[in-house]
């Protein structure tokens, strides 16, 4: 049987770990709490632009916007979006095995990857993956102005021909304890056919075409921006869950390391009573 | 005069709705006023100022871009940022002026994105201008 003390270390050990968790616990849910409200404030300007652009690009010849244009797939771009940091449960894992999985169908040689958050920039670096650029480091003070940053270069390169698709990977916060993995196509710009009725008696200006051509990198910022959010959202979600299953775990263990402890010292009671017992049944 | 309702969206803040007469915005061709009744459309809006004259008052705005949209009499702003002409930060646009200011005169060292360094200098000159109103 193990040794008293070092069951009283191990408790303590455990009991300040459990500290540690709870806290981390705490701020994730304050920093969810945060960005779902962010969520909740981008839903209307995506859903309007998305509206306005539907309403046009029945319209407007595909081949004249470069960001429409549709060619056959000989490279593709990945943007794949994890955190900085890990102990957030299977967020980052699940992310890149997704990831990997259909950057392989396709052949790891005719994939640019786009890397958000440190997760994804290690794991691939470590494995030589074709990484175009990442991106680290901005979670804590997220702004706007990183989803306009990142989609410029992502956009880029789709423009300058560079890839011919861009696939975006990330975490779709459904509620605290479900996020589901998303792998969309970002570019070329997909719509839905049926969904675009006409509205006629409608002015444009300027013209159709020139709206598109402005509407479309907008909206491609705020897919962007989106996609960002509902990963942050998710992986404050997933730490807060990890933490509070931590939390609850260090618990049990205490539970069981105290009835360790007290069996133990009982045990060395009744070891010490039986010596007493037995020296004095031996004197006499 | 006819009044209409007036929503300005943003991918950070939504603005509360409110009951206006008049709205002035920077078009890509020029600015363009909108009155009640006004015929449905998109338009887009450039770097500019943004006014909005409502039964009580008349307010200014700085917006860096985006596009109305008018739907029966119901306006609706989608911009990337609004900014009110009280609420501008005005050393933040002058550093932005002066950060422009350095890469121009240093042009040749490195590349410099042309189009960015436009649009950033003109935002900041936008803000300035409107902060005075």
């Amino acid at each position: 049987m193990a040794n008293l003390k070092d069951i009283r270390d191990r408790i303590k050990s455990v009991k300040s770990i459990q500290k540690v968790t709870k806290a981390m616990k705490m701020v994730a849910a304050a920093k969810m709490r945060k960005a779902q409200e962010r969520m909740e404030q981008a839903r209307p300007y995506t859903y309007r632009l998305v509206n306005v652009i539907h309403h046009l690009l029945p319209d407007v010849n595909r081949a004249l916007l470069p960001l429409l244009d549709i060619r056959p797939i000989q490279r593709v771009g990945y943007v794949v979006v994890t955190s900085d940091r890990g102990l957030a449960g299977s967020f980052n894992t699940n992310i890149i095995k997704k990831a990997e999985l259909e950057i392989n169908e396709i052949g790891k040689e005719n994939v640019d990857l786009f890397c958000i958050g440190k997760k994804a920039r290690d794991y691939f670096t470590r494995r030589n993956y074709n990484i175009i650029q990442s991106h680290i480091e901005f979670w804590n003070d997220l702004e706007f102005q990183h989803a306009t940053k990142i989609g410029e270069k992502i956009i880029n390169h789709f423009v300058s021909k560079k890839v011919d698709e861009i696939h975006v990977c990330y975490n779709e916060f459904v509620n605290v304890a479900t996020q589901t993995i998303q792998s969309e196509q970002l570019l070329p710009l997909e719509y839905n056919q049926e969904e675009s009725s006409n509205v006629s008696n409608r002015l444009y200006e300027p013209s159709k075409e020139k709206l598109t051509k402005s509407l479309i990198p907008r909206h491609l910022n705020v897919q962007m921006w989106k996609y960002l959010l509902e990963s942050y959202a998710s992986e404050q979600a997933a730490r807060m869950i990890a933490m509070e299953n931590a939390t609850d775990n260090a618990e049990d263990m205490v539970k069981n390391l105290t009835l360790e402890f007290n069996k133990a010292r009982q045990a060395s009671i009744t070891k010490e009573m039986l010596e007493i017992v037995g020296g004095a049944e031996a004197l006499k | 005069m006819g009044h209409f309702t007036l929503d300005i969206v943003t991918p950070t803040q939504n603005l509360d709705v409110i009951e206006v007469n008049y709205v002035r915005c920077p078009g890509i061709d020029g600015s363009f006023g909108i009155m009640a009744n006004h015929q449905d459309g998109v338009f887009s809006l450039d770097i500019g100022e943004i006014m909005i004259q409502s039964e009580s008052d008349t307010k200014f705005y700085s917006t860096s871009g985006g596009f109305a949209e008018i739907n029966e009499n119901e306006v609706c702003l989608l911009v990337e940022t609004i900014e009110s002409s009280s609420d501008i930060d005005i050393s933040r646009a002058e550093s932005a002026l002066q950060r422009v200011n350095e890469r121009k005169t240093k042009r040749n060292v490195e590349d410099v994105d042309e189009v960015r360094m436009e649009s950033s200098l003109s935002r900041a000159l936008n803000r300035l201008r409107v902060a005075k109103r």
